[in-house]
Parts: structure tokens; sequence; C-alpha cells
């Protein structure tokens, strides 16, 4: 008993570790809330999505150049 | 003989606790940079660092006129080493509650993403060599690493900032700000890194 009391101790200590983030805008404080929830776990979820709609744009808008661009990070390591 | 076993077991928790933490970053980043910030084991940065050191020996072989990998891995200390000073100060200065210790760490965590990019550049490099061409399936590659690539700087992204919420305890805007004087002087470094061919995409 005492040994479980002792690790939800130090798990909310972990967890409080920090205050929580206040944009100063109730509104803004909002919607980083729900946009960070969404990241905190398993964000590939929802960044492959966001990545490849930007992708998609820019060749739109760039065409070949995102060619060269894909080069010069081919040569990049 | 009791003393080198339990060494040994100690180094291997280490390599355990390394490769879980690496898998815990991709499906709960901010849980488990918050258990990384109160880590103590060094012995995990010196497995993450051994990684690097691998990458830039394995790269050796693959470049034209490269520079020694004992080199750029110097290079590469340094680099984390001003960067996490520079934050380390920066805190100090204005004041913020900061663990040197806890920074080394969370840090440390974040070049996974970079080290992953790295890893499968090179390999792309050696299956896909450039220049791309501007055929469909050229194009259609270009697509895919791009997007690769970027999901991974956003994904860097989120270990960074996170690495800094948890290691100074400041709310988004200040670490905003600590980010864009770190970038004031970052940028013509990494600039002159890539001017002496010593790396082309800052190794952070």
């Amino acid at each position: 008993m005492k040994n479980y009391s002792l690790r939800f101790k130090r798990h909310i200590n972990e967890v409080f570790i920090i205050k929580p983030n206040d944009l100063g805008m109730n509104f803004l404080t909002f919607w980083f809330k729900r946009t960070t929830f969404l990241l905190k776990k398993f964000p590939f979820l929802y960044l492959f999505p966001v990545a490849s709609m930007i992708v998609l744009l820019m060749y739109f808008l760039l065409g070949k150049y995102l060619i060269l661009l894909t080069n010069w990070l081919q040569y990049g390591f | 003989m009791v003393s080198k076993k339990k060494y040994l077991i100690d180094f291997l928790i280490s390599l355990i606790l390394v490769i879980k933490n690496f898998f815990s970053l991709i499906f709960y980043p901010y849980k488990t940079m918050r258990k990384i910030s109160l880590e103590k084991d060094f012995r995990q940065i010196f497995f993450i660092f051994l990684l690097v050191f691998c990458y830039f020996k394995f790269v050796y072989f693959l470049k034209d006129n490269p520079y020694p990998a004992i080199f750029t891995f110097f290079v590469f200390f340094i680099n984390f080493f001003l960067m996490t000073g520079f934050f380390y100060f920066l805190a100090k200065i204005l004041k913020y509650e900061i663990k040197f210790v806890s920074l080394i760490f969370t840090f440390s965590y974040s070049i996974f993403p970079t080290l992953i990019w790295f890893f499968s550049t090179s390999f792309f490099y050696l299956v896909l060599p450039p220049p791309r061409t501007t055929s469909f399936l050229g194009k259609l590659f270009s697509i895919f690493f791009i997007t690769y690539s970027l999901s991974l700087l956003f994904w860097k992204i989120i270990l960074f900032y996170l690495s800094l919420r948890f290691s100074t305890k400041q709310n988004f805007y200040r670490i905003i700000y600590m980010t864009l004087i770190f970038l004031l002087w970052f940028t013509p470094y990494s600039i002159f890194l890539y001017h002496f061919k010593i790396f082309r995409i800052p190794f952070i």
C-alpha cells in the first residue's frame, strides 16, 4: 500500500513538473491546447498528412524546383 | 567479479532504456520527453553519441572528399555543447529555473529525428543516387522524399520545443523568444559549416 502511495506521489510530481501553457488570450490558449493534445500521442498521424498537403502545394507552385530541392537535400547528408 | 557483472548489467539496462525511449518518442513524445528530463543515467548519452559516431564512420565511405569521422564527430560535439551551453546561460541570465543535466538529456534524445533523416538519406543516396530527373518517377520520389523530410522536421521541432519546455519550465512565448535568439547566431554559424562542407544540413 505504502509502495503504491509512493509511486502515485512520484507520478503526480512528474505530471505537474511544469505549469500549463497560457497564451494570454482564451481563444489562443484553447486552440493551442487542442492542437498540442493531438500531437502528444503518435504525432505522425497528423504530421504526415499536413506535410503531404504542403508538399503537393509546393509541387503545384514550384514545379521542377521541387526536384532541385530534392537533389540538394540528397547531397546534404 | 560481482562489480564487473553489475557494471555489465547496468550497461545493458541503459542500452535497453535508450531503445525503449527512442520508440516511445515516436508514439508518446510528450510523456517520454517529460521522463527523459528527469534522467540521470549518463550511459544513455554515451549510447546516443556512439550511434552518432557510427553514422559519421558509415558516411565517411560514401562521400567523395570527406573529413575524417573523428573530426566530424568532434565538430558535432562542439555544436552540441555550444547549443546546450547557450540555452543554459541564456536561461541563467534571464533568471529562469534550469538544470544543465536535464538540458543535455533532452537535447541528446532530440537528435533522434536528425539521425533517422541522415541515415535514411545516406541509404537513399546508395539506392537511388541523385540527381533526380523531371520524369514521372523522379517527381514521385521527390514528392515522397520531401514529405518524409518535412514530417521528420516537424517531429524534430516538437522534440526541440519539448526539450526546452521541460528543461527550462518556461511557457510557449518565452521558448519561442529563446529559439529566435538562438537562430540569430546559429544561422550564420551553419552557413560557415556549409561553406567548409563540414555539414551541408545542420546536424543538431
